[in-house]
């Protein structure tokens, strides 16, 4: 089974995207961080995340980049947060822009082979109207492919507003 | 007429090409060509262009459902972020905004794309 999840910032969307890994029978729980921290905020934020999952059982495996190396035990339930980060690290970091989307495409598909249950929080960063720098713009670009692949691929995409689930595709479990 | 919103890169033309059965031949992206086109695709970039020129985009739209009253018009929702700096930058994001609620009003149907999927919202 896979989920996507996206919202806005502070939607409540990694709370949601936690709660589909804890209803499921799926074990081990693999929290899949993509940030580096690398500043106070991030490392605040980082810390944030541990504490909100502090007691729920989950091992947290950190990969900034190259998903597809990512090893877990067969059947485990994965929480991916999230995903413009991690295509942030791979165009802006790394190999670059060149090949970036089909890096992360091949990274999930190697852990949905693994995973009995995998969610995969994304974010929604399209709405604002602003004319970015071409870097930005095409970042923007391969996320938004990203987000409508993986939505197709998907079991479940979900929208967290005000930490409310809004289900584009997929019912309630 | 049929409204489609969305935000930037969601997947809205190939939405509207697949389920009314057009091809890219059947796309417009100008007010004049629209007349004569199944689909006005980045509505909201006319309306930034109609306003550029010193045009009124709230006329421009009342003329072309008056010509074409079928047709289907896709549209970037931009008002979801910090209000912007800029004057007309503001004035662009508040007319799209505006006209999108004026056009959901008389629209046969509304709907929003994301992540390509569509919610039917009329």
């Amino acid at each position: 089974m896979m989920t996507l999840v996206s919202g806005g910032a502070g939607s409540g969307k990694s709370a949601y995207a936690e709660s589909l890994i804890l209803q499921s029978a799926a074990a081990p729980r693999v929290y899949l961080a993509t940030m580096q921290a690398w500043d106070e905020e991030s490392r605040q934020r980082v810390e944030r995340h541990h504490r909100l999952r502090a007691g729920k059982g989950f091992f947290t495996v950190e990969q900034p980049r190259n998903l597809s190396e990512v090893k877990i035990t067969q059947g485990g339930a994965v929480l991916l947060e999230d995903l413009s980060n991690l295509t942030a690290n791979e165009c802006f970091g790394g190999a670059g822009f060149a090949g970036a989307e089909q890096r992360i495409l091949t990274g999930i598909d190697a852990l949905r082979a693994q995973a009995g249950e995998l969610v995969a929080v994304t974010n929604e960063i399209f709405s604002d109207g602003v004319e970015y720098p071409p870097e930005t713009a095409r970042y923007l670009d391969v996320l938004a492919r990203l987000n409508r692949q993986l939505a197709e691929q998907a079991d479940r995409v979900v929208e967290v507003a005000a930490g409310i689930p809004i289900f584009w595709k997929g019912e309630k479990p | 007429m049929h409204l489609i919103i969305g935000g930037a890169g969601q997947g809205k033309l190939p939405y509207a090409l697949r389920t009314y059965h057009c091809t890219p031949a059947d796309v417009s992206e100008t007010f004049s060509v629209a007349r004569t086109k199944r689909i006005f695709d980045r509505f909201h970039v006319a309306v930034r262009a109609a306003l550029e020129a010193g045009e009124d985009p709230q006329q421009l739209t009342e003329e072309l459902l008056e010509a074409n009253p079928d047709i289907i018009i896709l549209c970037d929702e931009v008002g979801c972020g910090v209000i912007p700096v800029q004057p007309e930058e503001r004035i662009w994001r508040e007319t799209v905004g505006r006209l999108c609620c004026a056009l959901a009003e008389q629209a046969e149907s509304v709907e929003r794309v994301f992540c390509g999927l569509p919610m039917c919202l009329k």
